[in-house]
């Protein structure tokens, strides 16, 4: 019984794993050949404007521009398992350019994911515990208007407000030698431009599913019993909220990466976002895809992980 | 020098000028600093505020992007930080000047042979590099050599080649050109840095600038002064270039205080900052030209009426004021605008609708048609200037539409072929460089496909002669032909716009690459 239940369970992770792995390989593949359908390419914006048409086709033929799409994407794929990215049009190994800005922001997301969770958690409990009342209609109203209000609108707001008109922090990220923010002020305001909208949004999750999962006949029984309120919360009202709570998490880290190319922009954040907002105009293909496959596969591990904890939470109440 | 303008910093400029037209027009107060002074260096700052005074870090942002540096001081430079960091750390033989558009710098003289088809240039007297070795002919023939075997070298120099360059004793080189060329010492600004010959590895190595490569980490960068560079004094203890992918963050970075000079950072910017009596806005005139190109060749305006039509029904004054936010002047039709032989005598043309129609009427050109316009937003204004433009048109009844291309299509299929299209140059400051590029009948980059025997004749001759009486006359018969026939319309010259901390002084006040020249540069206490 028990054997046949592990045996289940690692069948299902298996097929987890390989439906993310699938996923992130069609992921790849659409980008690679987004970037090669745009107009133009990484020859053209490596060269002089006056460069000859032999000039641009000899630079075509050394970055590789001239092979068919599949050939180029067979290559790059086939580098990527033995974890060579390749080459930036200018000759930068991609893993070098990811290596120096990566770190950041996995630093910048991280910390906008923590401040979502810890802020979310806390407004939607609130309001979860005192539905109706003001406290709970002013959540609710402030949520949806910050889920409504795009980065760098939010972004830009700050900068105004808490910089340039306060003075109280700085306006951009300036680079250490190191090649780290110099400071732990310049990570505040662009850690709240990803946040606030990502709070909002989980705000309404959380709230929903404790919502719900307080009307559930186990809880009631539970205060009825006349355990205290936190034990009734944490034993009996999160772990059914769970699944619910993991699934909105898991999707704000997608949306805090891909809100990383904005509000790196704003804040000239020394991150994989600016890495891919340039490389883009450039038609940096190796660039473009090295940066699409690091984020894509971080996404996926997250998405991995939420199923993980829907399959732990499931599995625990069966 | 070839410059592809920027092509770099788009995206963001482009959005930001798009911000920026939601402000409108409005008349332009707060502090503008036109240039002042007109010292050697070119260089403009508040006016009579004391000695310069040694000392002080100056941070400086310019727009790059992380994917595109590069570090090889004869690579392409689309990262003005790169292009700037490598200006300080590295000399090229000449730069652009002030009274003469081309002044010494590595080359402390330079002098033709009699048939101006040979150079010989001197290294200035004291010239070391950074670990102290002096700098020799050979280190000079090397880096030369090194350039013009670089993708981008024919182009850079034209006309030259690699063994061509030779050095003659141990403190000059010598550049034959295969034709006369008199434009050779200008040809040799910006991009000739020379390194120590043999150099394998040539990022951070040693330059002979006056600053000194101190760190340098994903396009940031510390330089420190070199006290024993041969140009002169060094005031700046040290400058740290920050690089800024738009120019928006450049722009709140001066003005929460973070740098002290936005290099380049553009007329929306400056109009934000209009309101701030503590920066300074420094306008750089004669940046860029952003012509739109009328084909000579065949087509609709191969009838040189028809160009003179379209060039007396543009309203230049509302071009400037719109599209460049005021920061420009209104120029006529003549490119290379900021060169000491520009003919300033050539009647200015004004808005002549009636002329125009006449003008077309009499050249039976069909007015029931449409006209594409193509445009890119490479820079900012360009495809607004093509909808402004495309606007004032239908006051003579000739319909245009603007068709805005990305930039890759533009480049590869609308330009130098295209009846009708807009283009953009940042070098400004010689009008034999747009006869030799774009205007002589055998130019590579003949961007109306005009042929001129008399044009032709007077830029030979120009570029053949070291006689600077004679050359000016040339010059003179050069911009009427040009004035009167060419396929371009030059509305106006946009300004290069740069904001600076109140206490910076004597910034560069040159068009164009001018801008990254920062020696001179100090801090007031």
């Amino acid at each position: 019984m028990a054997v046949g239940l592990t045996r289940r369970r690692s069948a299902y992770l298996a097929g987890l794993l390989a439906r993310r792995a699938a996923l992130l390989v069609v992921l790849l593949t659409l980008v690679f050949a987004a970037v090669d359908l745009l107009p133009g390419d990484a020859a053209r914006s490596t060269l002089d404007r006056g460069a000859t048409a032999d000039a641009l086709a000899a630079r075509r033929a050394q970055l590789g521009l001239d092979d068919p799409l599949p050939v180029r994407f067979a290559r790059w794929i086939g580098g990527l398992a033995t974890g060579d990215f390749g080459v930036s049009a200018r000759g930068e190994p991609v893993s070098a350019i990811l290596g120096g800005h990566l770190p950041n922001t996995v630093l910048l997301a991280g910390l906008a994911f923590l401040v979502t969770m810890l802020g979310a958690l806390a407004l939607g409990g609130l309001s979860a515990l005192h539905p109706g009342r003001p406290l709970d209609r002013a959540v609710s109203s402030a949520s949806t208007v910050v889920v409504a209000i795009p980065e760098f609108v939010v972004a830009s707001l700050l900068v105004l407000v808490f910089a340039l008109w306060t003075g109280l922090l700085p306006a951009v990220t300036v680079t250490s030698t190191s090649g780290r923010p110099a400071s732990a002020s310049m990570l505040v305001l662009p850690v709240l431009a990803l946040a606030l909208p990502q709070i909002g949004w989980n705000t309404r999750i959380v709230r929903a599913a404790l919502t719900d999962e307080l009307r559930a006949p186990h809880v009631e029984a539970a205060v009825l019993d006349g355990l205290s309120p936190w034990r009734v919360l944490t034993r009996h009202v999160l772990p059914g909220a769970l699944p619910t709570i993991a699934a909105g998490a898991a999707t704000s880290v997608g949306m805090l990466l891909g809100g990383t190319v904005v509000v790196e922009t704003i804040f000239n954040y020394p991150g994989v976002g600016t890495v891919l907002a340039g490389a883009v105009l450039d038609r940096d293909t190796a660039v473009v895809a090295g940066t699409t496959a690091v984020t894509g596969a971080a996404i996926c591990a997250v998405l991995l992980s939420a199923d993980l904890v829907r399959a732990w939470a499931t599995g625990r109440r069966a | 020098m070839t410059w592809r303008g920027g092509n770099n910093v788009n995206l963001t400029r482009r959005q930001l000028l798009r911000i920026g037209a939601g402000v409108g027009v409005a008349t332009a107060g707060g502090v503008l600093l036109t240039a002042c002074g007109d010292d050697a260096q070119g260089t403009a700052g508040q006016a009579s505020s004391g000695a310069p005074r040694k000392g002080g870090v100056l941070r400086v942002g310019a727009l790059g992007k992380a994917s595109a540096i590069t570090r090889d001081p004869h690579g392409v430079q689309n990262n003005e930080s790169d292009f700037l960091i490598l200006s300080l750390v590295y000399d090229a033989l000449t730069v652009p000047g002030v009274t003469s558009n081309v002044a010494p710098r590595l080359a402390a003289t330079w002098e033709p042979s009699a048939d101006v088809k040979r150079w010989r240039f001197t290294i200035a007297e004291g010239a070391t590099f950074h670990d102290g070795t002096p700098v020799t002919a050979d280190d000079v023939v090397w880096s030369l050599q090194r350039l013009r075997n670089t993708p981008a070298g024919k182009t850079r120099l034209p006309g030259v080649e690699a063994d061509a360059i030779q050095a003659d004793g141990t403190n000059a080189v010598t550049l034959t050109s295969t034709y006369a060329n008199s434009e050779l010492p200008l040809l040799a600004r910006l991009t000739t840095f020379t390194l120590k010959k043999d150099t394998a590895d040539v990022a951070g190595s040693p330059g002979t600038g006056p600053f000194k490569l101190e760190s340098f980490q994903d396009g940031n960068a510390r330089l420190v002064r070199n006290d024993a560079w041969y140009g002169g004094d060094v005031l700046l203890d040290a400058v740290e270039v920050r690089m800024f992918e738009s120019p928006q963050a450049m722009a709140n970075a001066l003005l929460a205080g973070q740098i002290d000079l936005a290099s380049n950072v553009g007329a929306v910017a400056a109009r934000v900052a209009e309101s701030r009596s503590d920066v300074q806005i420094v306008k750089r005139p004669n940046d860029m030209a952003m012509p739109i190109v009328m084909r000579v060749a065949d087509g609709p305006f191969a009838d040189v009426r028809v160009r003179e039509a379209l060039r007396l029904a543009v309203d230049r004054e509302a071009m400037v004021k719109q599209v460049l936010s005021g920061y420009g002047t209104v120029a006529n039709d003549v490119l290379g605008t900021a060169d000491p032989a520009y003919d300033k005598a050539l009647p200015q043309r004004t808005r002549d609708l009636e002329r125009a129609k006449r003008l077309l009427t009499e050249a039976g050109f069909d007015r029931a048609k449409t006209y594409q316009l193509y445009t890119t937003e490479d820079i900012p204004g360009l495809a607004e200037s093509a909808t402004l433009f495309a606007t004032q048109m239908r006051d003579v009844d000739v319909k245009i539409e603007v068709v805005k291309q990305e930039s890759s299509a533009f480049w590869d299929g609308t330009w130098l072929k295209s009846p009708l299209y807009t283009t953009y140059w940042g070098t400004n400051d010689s009008l034999v460089f747009f006869a030799s590029k774009t205007m002589a009948s055998d130019a590579a980059q003949n961007e109306a496909a005009w042929k001129d025997p008399a044009f032709d004749a007077a830029y030979q001759s120009a570029v053949a002669t070291a006689d600077q009486t004679v050359r000016t006359g040339r010059l003179k018969e050069l911009q009427k032909i040009e004035y009167e026939r060419s396929g371009y319309l030059l509305w106006g010259m946009a300004d290069g716009v740069d904001l600076a901390a109140a206490k910076v002084r004597d910034l560069p006040k040159l068009g164009g690459y001018g801008r990254v020249q920062l020696e001179r540069t100090w801090l007031s206490a």
